[in-house]
């Protein structure tokens, strides 16, 4: 009993020196207690992983093993090409491809989410404490990296936004009471998927992409100038090929760190 | 024994589930979801063309921004950058450039802002301006990406400045962080002149 509390509170000490600067206080208790509310969706994931079943009748388990046996330490190379399924996929992509060319489960949409984020965060899990690898060997995966590149520097949209303005050059700063994280400078793609706990879900990456190219205001400018109602295209699509190459161009810059997942965000 | 033979049954069976499953079974399993396939497929690659000429959509000084430093452009010469940007602002059709400082209080805070002052409906999205800057100090939550704009009216800025900055900002500092509300038609020439007004009105709360 005694050694676990020293354990426990030995484990919170480490995670408040990894703890990032913009985790607010309250997360970074819930962090030293050890209670994080994403573990019941990585538990839910991995209910999933062993016993949701397809058209297949197969699992997750039945090729990747008991407790994701063969998957430890995967999520620290991804995204990276993968054979199968022909194109670099990230996490989510390949959970979604797993599921609908193995499993027999229809994963697309929105739908689909409901199962993909979860097993991406338990697949994620698996990785922890493994230091990040992108080895960028297949020349998918370096196009990818280049493409990544091009974009997080692209100034683009009715504010002429792009993601180096606010997360490289703004890094620190506050938009309203909410501090810009540098993903690249700072490492930061260590921490997830995270739980933002202000929409009490578990983001992937490809949810944080997404949302920030929102604030873009990207517009189809065969319709004219930016208007909220005629032509603000809000989102890429999940699993697009750009959103993937930002994934790798900032997972790449966190090689080296170690996996601490699920995170905790605002 | 019979326990050994039980596991070894379980292992071997595992190891055959896990096999390619036959040629027959795999058509059949493609032919289930092919319909499907081609749905998504099409449906979804509308959205990403749309993305994609959103995406590309960005002008030449958009283009000469987008290097790793950001804030500096690249590969132009900043004096015609400048006059370019310069070029592209319009003014009210009145040639009034201050205009009703309420109304401009009510593009510059976001409706619950609004609401969370004054109880009544107003506000928009359009301005947005307490998300970089700080004004009226009965608003807590603001950014500090621009500098703080409590008692602006009182500076002697040139309103005539003032409304450049917020039409085209790029006109004065290329690449800058703010963008170009006027130019990209985010706020009309009418409007800008009213957020002039909510910034150099003595009676504004940004002065009071």
């Amino acid at each position: 009993m005694k050694k676990g509390i020293f354990a426990s509170l030995l484990g919170g000490a480490l995670f408040l020196v990894n703890a990032e600067a913009p985790t607010p206080e309250q997360l970074k208790i819930l962090k030293e207690m050890g209670v994080s509310p994403a573990d019941v969706i990585v538990e839910e994931g991995r209910d999933y992983y062993h016993n949701l079943k397809g058209t297949t009748g197969k699992t997750c388990a039945s090729c990747h093993g008991q407790d994701g046996a063969n998957l430890v330490g995967a999520y620290a190379k991804m995204p990276r090409y993968y054979t199968d399924i022909g194109k670099v996929a990230d996490v989510d992509l390949r959970v979604k491809a797993c599921l609908e060319k193995y499993v027999g489960v229809n994963a697309k949409g929105k739908k689909g989410r409901k199962y993909i984020v979860p097993l991406a965060g338990y697949v994620a899990t698996l990785s922890n404490g493994m230091p990040i690898n992108i080895e960028l060997k297949h020349p998918e995966e370096k196009r990818l990296y280049e493409y990544g590149k091009e974009l997080w520097y692209k100034r683009v949209g009715a504010r002429d936004f792009s993601c180096a303005i606010c997360h490289d050059v703004l890094a620190g700063k506050r938009i309203r009471l909410q501090k810009l994280g540098a993903p690249v400078r700072d490492k930061l793609y260590a921490h997830w998927p995270a739980y933002r706990i202000s929409k009490d879900k578990l983001w992937t990456m490809e949810d944080r992409i997404r949302g920030c190219y929102k604030s873009f205001f990207l517009f189809n400018p065969e319709k004219g100038k930016f208007d909220f109602k005629e032509n603000w295209v809000k989102k890429p699509p999940f699993y697009m090929e750009e959103i993937i190459a930002l994934e790798l161009y900032m997972k790449k810059a966190a090689n080296g760190a170690k996996v601490e997942v699920p995170g905790l965000i605002r | 024994m019979k326990k050994g033979f039980l596991a070894t049954l379980m292992i071997s069976a595992g190891i055959i589930a896990c096999q390619p499953a036959p040629q027959a079974a795999k058509e059949e399993h493609k032919n289930t979801f092919s319909k499907a396939t081609t749905q998504k497929t099409s449906k979804k690659s509308s959205k990403e063309k749309e993305f994609l000429k959103a995406l590309g959509a960005q002008d030449k000084w958009q283009k000469a921004c987008s290097n790793p430093v950001q804030v500096a452009p690249e590969g132009v010469d900043v004096t015609k950058f400048i006059e370019e940007m310069k070029a592209t602002i319009k003014y009210p059709a009145d040639g009034k450039l201050v205009g009703d400082w309420k109304k401009g209080e009510s593009l510059a805070l976001l409706p619950k802002e609004y609401k969370a002052l004054y109880g009544r409906k107003g506000g928009s999205k359009k301005g947005n301006c307490y998300a970089c800057h700080c004004g009226d100090p009965r608003i807590i939550a603001c950014g500090n990406i621009g500098p703080s704009l409590r008692g602006y009216g009182k500076k002697g800025i040139d309103p005539k400045m003032t409304y450049d900055r917020i039409y085209n900002p790029w006109a004065q500092v290329p690449c800058s962080t703010m963008f170009r509300f006027g130019y990209h038609g985010l706020l009309s020439p009418e409007e800008i002149a009213d957020i002039v007004a909510y910034l150099h009105d003595p009676e504004s709360p940004i002065n009071k």
